[in-house]
């Protein structure tokens, strides 16, 4: 169960001195980063890491906490404005929020998609630090065959990760696991797939990876298409809801966030598949679905809940468990490794002051960006209009700047140049990078894992299909890779049926 | 815009996938054994084969032309700005240790903005001189992170 007292001294750290001023800032960085078309709260969290080293680890971790709820609520502000997603997972918040704002209503809708954020990720995080003391209680009877099994897994989640082709999103996860073995061999100690590079030695580095991967890839594809900056001709009047306002949309509260809970928990689908079945059962369940679409506060409502109220359900397998389940929340964990804690069930037992306060943390930011959404609207509105010709050179300095100041050596400013180019092309070439990144994060703990528990066995691999929990994980990353894959050749046959009606 | 099949690329990866896994087969044919904790070799071996096969089954489909196409979000975009970039990153890249981060962040900065078109020659010098600084006074002192040092600053 959750310490109640851990959590009171918790609140009291993180809303101190420099920990208040790091979740102040992460969270309106955070609003900005997501408030840009094109810039997503995972590319923010990999570029703003560096700014995190010389920091306390409670200290970077609220502010990239801030980063990551401030960035999946600002995405709504273009959606609403401009009827462009600023994230992938704000693209519900079009449906009704745009037309509100041709309403006259951006004000408005802005107010109410910044208080149903707010609502969704401070209920998820509550039930964060309920729920999280008591499975990583439960991971605490876990063995080495459990942690294979649920690496295994984690590694059948990136079969869904994998877009339009299963077959590219194994070969981009398999990959990534050759990646991570790459440097010493983790029981015998000698050195694999090194070519006699002594940088090589000690693997390649996770975070100049991930930023090259996230991060500058997607500059890379922002150089590309590069386009003008959205001219705003929406006014911001009225922007503080009244109680009305909110009332009304109580019912979509209570539905979009045990969906968006639900949905974060699940691997592989993250906030945008929460925004939009909050928003579809809201519709569904309304008394006037036929005004969904035109400019219903309700449905702004309901995406938005729906959206931030996945972030804790996202983050709950990674710091209990050390899986994953998204790359926002892969790149979340690495940070976390980044300031020496591990995420998983020791986590709990060795820094139980620290979780408690990342949950203050995570509840804390969430009324942050509430406060900050609402008295800086008129500014984060004006943000969309950024220059990308500067905005773009930005983000590739602090690419540069993030990847070589983690250990101060030119091999990981390299690292992430070459895999920000392998990123780009992926991305262009309709390969999934995700999986690549998840699978390098989970493949050294499947492999070490596995040797342990041979080890264990004395070379029995009867191990893994003796223990029940063990037998269960396995059985479900066998269920898990089956729907996956059955789910997205129906997609690609009716992707191919339409494409054949229309006689392309 | 018609759509642009993606099977010359398929092709090509599944070739390039192919002798890396052959390579995992050969390294690790090389590694010591240990007793009891199972032959080191076996995860990587495993992964090389699931991922021949994943690379023979992408060469079948595209043989068959059951490649995707390349989405529609590509549409007027400019590859030739994507290369002048790489060559910039790239050159700063190797330089930035040697000449120190304002040194070779002034030139980069001034480069990539003229890249990406701004003419505004004044704007131009004063993000390209601007930027560098800032952000090396930003991390050396404010951060406490260490930046490339190199002849110059």
């Amino acid at each position: 169960m959750v310490d109640l007292n851990l959590l009171y001294h918790g609140f009291g750290t993180v809303l101190s001195g420099y920990n208040l001023i790091a979740l102040v800032l992460g969270s309106f960085f955070g609003i900005i980063i997501g408030a840009i078309p094109g810039l997503t709260a995972t590319m923010g969290i990999a570029l703003l890491i560096p700014f995190t080293f010389g920091m306390t680890p409670i200290t970077g971790i609220v502010m990239l906490l801030g980063i990551y709820t401030g960035a999946i609520y600002g995405g709504g502000i273009a959606s609403i404005l401009i009827n462009t997603p600023g994230t992938p997972a704000a693209a519900a918040s079009c449906f009704d929020g745009y037309p509100m704002a041709k309403k006259g209503l951006a004000g408005k809708a802005i107010g109410i998609a910044t208080i149903s954020s707010g609502i969704g990720g401070t209920f998820t995080a509550l039930c964060l630090a309920f729920f999280a003391p008591i499975l990583a209680n439960f991971a605490l009877r876990f063995s080495a065959p459990e942690y294979f099994a649920l690496a295994t897994f984690g590694l059948s989640v990136t079969i869904t990760l994998s877009g339009r082709s299963p077959v590219k999103g194994v070969i981009s996860g398999l990959l990534g696991l050759l990646i991570a073995m790459i440097g010493l061999d983790p029981i015998g100690g000698f050195q694999r797939f090194t070519f006699g590079w002594t940088e090589m030695s000690g693997g390649i580095s996770f975070v100049p990876m991930l930023i090259g991967l996230f991060a500058l890839s997607e500059g890379f594809h922002q150089v590309e298409v590069i386009l003008s900056a959205p001219r705003i001709s929406a006014k911001l009047n009225n922007i503080l809801p009244t109680f009305q306002d909110i009332k009304s949309c109580i019912p979509a509260y209570l539905r979009a966030c045990p969906i968006g809970l639900i949905v974060g928990i699940t691997p592989a689908i993250g906030a945008d598949t929460a925004a939009f079945l909050s928003y579809a059962e809201t519709k569904r369940a309304s008394k006037h679905p036929e005004t969904f679409g035109t400019g219903e506060p309700a449905g702004v409502a309901a995406a938005q809940c729906g959206e931030n109220a996945s972030t804790g359900g996202d983050v709950l397998p990674m710091i209990t468990l050390g899986i994953p389940g998204d790359a926002c929340t892969a790149v979340l964990m690495g940070a976390l490794t980044i300031h020496n804690l591990q995420p998983g069930p020791m986590l709990f037992q060795n820094h139980a002051d620290t979780v408690h306060q990342i949950f203050a943390g995570m509840i804390s930011a969430n009324i942050v960006f509430v406060i900050l959404g609402l008295i800086f609207a008129r500014f984060f509105a004006k943000v969309i209009n950024i220059d990308r010709k500067f905005l773009v050179p930005l983000i590739f300095i602090a690419c540069m700047v993030g990847s070589y100041a983690i250990n101060n050596v030119l091999f990981d400013l390299i690292t992430c140049v070459i895999f920000g180019m392998i990123g780009y092309i992926m991305v262009r070439f309709d390969f999934p990078v995700a999986p690549m990144v998840l699978a390098q994060i989970l493949g050294s703990m499947m492999e070490s894992n596995f040797r342990r528990s041979l080890s264990m066995s004395q070379g029995d691999f009867l191990i893994f299909f003796t223990r029940p929990i063990t037998v269960i994980i396995l059985a479900l990353a066998v269920f898990t890779t089956v729907v996956s894959v059955r789910r997205q050749n129906q997609a690609l046959k009716q992707e191919a049926e339409q494409l054949a009606k229309l006689g392309i | 815009m018609p759509k642009i099949s993606l099977k010359k690329v398929d092709i090509i990866v599944s070739l390039l996938v192919i002798p890396i896994c052959l390579y995992v087969f050969y390294e690790s044919a090389r590694w010591p054994v240990i007793a009891d904790t199972g032959n080191a070799a076996w995860v990587p071996r495993g992964d090389a084969v699931c991922l021949m096969a994943a690379a023979v089954l992408l060469f079948v489909k595209a043989l068959r032309g059951r490649s995707l196409t390349i989405p529609s979000r590509l549409a007027g975009t400019d590859r030739s700005r994507v290369l002048w970039i790489a060559v910039l990153t790239g050159a700063y890249t190797l330089t930035v240790e040697y000449l120190g981060f304002i040194a070779t962040g002034v030139p980069y900065m001034f480069g990539f903005a003229f890249v990406l078109g701004e003419r505004r020659w004044v704007r131009l010098v004063l993000f390209a001189v601007g930027v560098p600084i800032a952000t090396y006074i930003l991390f050396r002192t404010a951060l406490h992170v260490p930046l490339p040092q190199g002849w110059f600053i």
